[in-house]
């Protein structure tokens, strides 16, 4: 009975995308128009998609269109994070272009553009985590770069073309390699499994991974992760991350930074599952782990010398998707559970800090963090959001990343990893330097001249303040819904292995020094 | 002439017409010779369908033949068009040391597939390696030339090699899965296309070289 919701999930933001360039026809009130149907787009799609997670908490999975749809417990995860983050941060983006439109940045046929594109990019993204054919799979990805790539280059200034160039070229060249990993994996299941719409099926390959090729297999993965680990931004692949998160509109690096890069991450995890039951885990595993690794101190030490606070916000990304494949690389329930639960932590955290630099933005001009000073005075909400979100992405508590953080480095020493973990912590301890100053810099001192005093207005605080209270209720608290859906994805990544509530191995790992994983786990 | 003979002979046309591709210094000219390849790659695709029975090959050809050999050099001479008095920037490397890559990653590519355990004919393992071959001709364009159209050739080269990849190892998915996969590469040669003559109108160059605002 779920099943029109998934596919109505995918149709309603295209056709409202179109309806868009259309009513950029119109010649009444056009502006007020294109964010009306842009609205209508963003929540759809938000309503759409619980509806699908309701189906997958009741029946475990929702499939769509011959089995090419499919949102199982996993997916649903991801599905989560495009449909929340993609509508806050759609709403956020309403008070933000029309600035851009006071300021003479954009102008009104831009603004149709932008809207049109952002709804095909939701779709996209929509389509990569919904995707069961693997092809199909890869083909989402590529669109999403596609999709998102006039957004990156959509102020027309000599650096913004010059980061879309860059996402583009790296990107497209980038997943090409995912497209060579896909084929060697179908090619090897069509063989035995004689029916090619199966064997393209991603539910059908995992029950047959065993007969895969062992060498094949180990060479896809190689394929995958460099192909869509350019997507995920993991290090060494990760060079348009800083330009593309830097130079798009905030609300747009909030989109690439919280929810793109975690798609991308999810057909990384779909295909380490195929591994994982073909050819056991150690493989994956020390992949992911060495990665991981990686792309946390890499990360760290260019966050130490940036000066420009979106730059910092994308480096901070690559640092944590490394820390969410560390997670993976981990591995067991606890691992992936830490992991998938940092995901989430990370896409609500980074959405609420860049549309905080957007605020930055709009006052200040400037995302040169030696001359934002006085934010306190400025713009003392806004203030309370940078702090909030700062301290939350260095990991301190009460704050939801904590949470996670803390569980994958008590999975890892718990998994034997003490020494690795000892380094990531070194690592994020120059992370935490790099942000308090950051807060340090920007929200006090003195007011620079001709930065006019006052708050904005509310329809453009409301959704990051929506952010913020999630960010500290999922701090405390993890809601029954989450936890279960939590325990089922972490199921489904490890397919095969006896049930276990790795929520709540995680507490007791943790014991005393988990007292917030405790109480959130509490009922 | 055997059949697979034929297929391989035509695989081997690939590689000249890539290296033509890459190393002619006229946008105009290198789109011909795309389009030439294109035309090359659709006959491979007829050939596969008649050895292999594989009815959906004749409609790749077909898609194939409007896309690769007619629509992408449109784009690219419109663009060209455009930009016509913009002087063309030199690759980064010369000729012979691009010539030398396209060797090595040629016999490095017959040594992997070599290698492998692919339940594919042993008759179309040439080809299989030239496809892969072709791939990395791609991305040696993208690398070694700083003009932004040339670089969008590169990406139509590799789009050709993994196109040939499928064709030999996945011909049999769904008709859907290649409609998408072609559809991408037309809107990717597009939205490349038309970044390039923004960069071109704002920035007064077709030089990748020159992109070096943003750093660190």
């Amino acid at each position: 009975m779920y099943t029109p919701y998934l596919s109505w999930l995918l149709l309603a933001p295209v056709i409202l995308s179109l309806a868009i360039i259309a009513a950029q026809r119109v010649g009444w009130r056009k502006m007020l128009l294109v964010e009306i149907l842009h609205l209508v787009s963003i929540s759809s799609a938000l309503v759409l998609g619980l509806l699908v997670l309701r189906g997958v908490m009741t029946q475990g999975s929702v499939i769509a269109l011959s089995d090419w749809l499919h949102v199982d417990a996993l997916a649903a995860v991801f599905l989560l994070i495009v449909i929340v983050v993609g509508f806050l941060v759609g709403v956020y983006s309403i008070g933000y272009i029309r600035n851009d439109v006071k300021t003479g940045e954009l102008s009104e046929d831009r603004v149709s553009v932008y809207y049109a594109l952002f709804s095909l990019f939701l779709f996209t993204m929509l389509l990569v985590v919904t995707a069961n054919n693997i092809i199909m799979m890869w083909v989402a990805v590529e669109a999403t770069t596609l999709g998102s790539a006039f957004l990156v280059g959509v102020y027309g200034h000599r650096s913004s073309l010059e980061a879309a160039w860059k996402y583009v070229i790296i990107c497209t060249v980038g997943v090409a390699f995912g497209l060579y990993g896909t084929i060697l994996v179908y090619s090897d299941a069509v063989n035995f499994m004689q029916q090619p719409g199966a064997a393209i099926l991603w539910t059908e390959i995992v029950k047959n991974a065993k007969a895969l090729d062992s060498t094949l297999l180990k060479l896809a993965f190689v394929f995958v992760l460099i192909g869509f680990g350019t997507k995920a931004g993991i290090f060494p692949m990760h060079a348009w991350l800083p330009d593309a998160h830097s130079e798009a509109p905030s609300p747009v690096s909030a989109l690439l930074s919280a929810v793109l890069l975690k798609c991308a991450l999810l057909v990384i995890i779909r295909f380490s599952i195929i591994l994982n039951q073909g050819i056991g885990p150690e493989f994956t595993h020390n992949i992911f782990l060495v990665f991981g690794a990686l792309s946390v101190a890499s990360a760290a030490l260019f966050m130490f010398v940036q000066r420009d606070i979106k730059r910092l916000l994308a480096y901070s990304s690559v640092e944590n998707i490394g820390l969410i494949v560390l997670g993976l690389g981990i591995g067991g329930a606890a691992g992936v559970l830490a992991a998938l639960l940092h995901t989430i932590n990370h896409s609500l955290v980074k959405s609420l800090m860049f549309c905080t630099s957007g605020n930055i933005l709009m006052k200040y001009h400037t995302r040169d963090l030696g001359k934002v000073k006085g934010m306190l005075q400025a713009a003392p909400f806004t203030s309370l959001l940078l702090m909030v979100g700062a301290l939350a992405l260095v990991g301190s508590p009460p704050f939801n990343i904590f949470v996670s953080k803390f569980s994958i480095i008590s999975a890892g020493i718990h998994a034997g990893h003490l020494i690795l973990m000892i380094v990531c912590l070194l690592f994020l301890a120059v992370v935490f330097v790099a942000f308090l100053r950051v807060i340090s810099s920007t929200v006090f001192g003195e007011l620079p001249e001709g930065v006019a005093r006052g708050e904005f207005k509310p329809y453009i605080l409301a959704p990051v303040a929506i952010l913020m209270a999630l960010i500290v209720v999922l701090g405390l608290y993890l809601p029954p819904q989450i936890h279960l859906l939590l325990n089922q994805a972490t199921q489904v990544a490890l397919v095969g292995e006896p049930m276990v509530d790795a929520l709540n191995l995680l507490a007791e790992r943790g014991g005393a020094f988990l007292p917030l994983v405790q109480l959130g786990i509490a009922p | 002439m055997n059949p697979y003979d034929l297929i391989n002979s035509l695989s081997g046309l690939l590689i000249l017409t890539s290296l033509l591709v890459i190393e002619t210094k006229k946008i105009r000219l290198s789109a011909i010779y795309y389009m030439v390849q294109s035309l090359v790659l659709v006959l491979i695709f007829l050939a596969l369908a008649t050895i292999m029975h594989a009815e959906q090959l004749y409609w790749w050809a077909a898609s194939a033949f409007i896309t690769k050999a007619l629509l992408v050099p449109y784009v690219l001479n419109r663009a060209q068009r455009l930009m016509a008095d913009a002087e063309p920037p030199k690759a980064a490397v010369s000729p012979s040391v691009s010539l030398l890559l396209a060797a090595v990653s040629l016999v490095i590519s017959f040594i992997v597939i070599n290698q492998l355990d692919l339940k594919i004919a042993a008759e179309f393992r040439p080809a299989l390696a030239v496809s892969v071959a072709h791939f990395f001709f791609g991305q040696l364009c993208i690398l070694t030339q700083r003009n932004l159209l040339k670089q969008v050739l590169g990406f139509c080269l590799m789009e050709n090699g993994s196109h040939l990849t499928l064709a030999l190892l996945a011909h049999d998915a769904p008709e859907l899965v290649e409609i998408g996969i072609a559809t991408d590469a037309v809107f990717g040669v597009v939205i490349m296309v038309v970044l390039a003559v923004q960069i071109y109108k704002n920035l007064h160059t077709l030089d990748a070289a020159s992109l070096t605002s943003l750093k660190g």
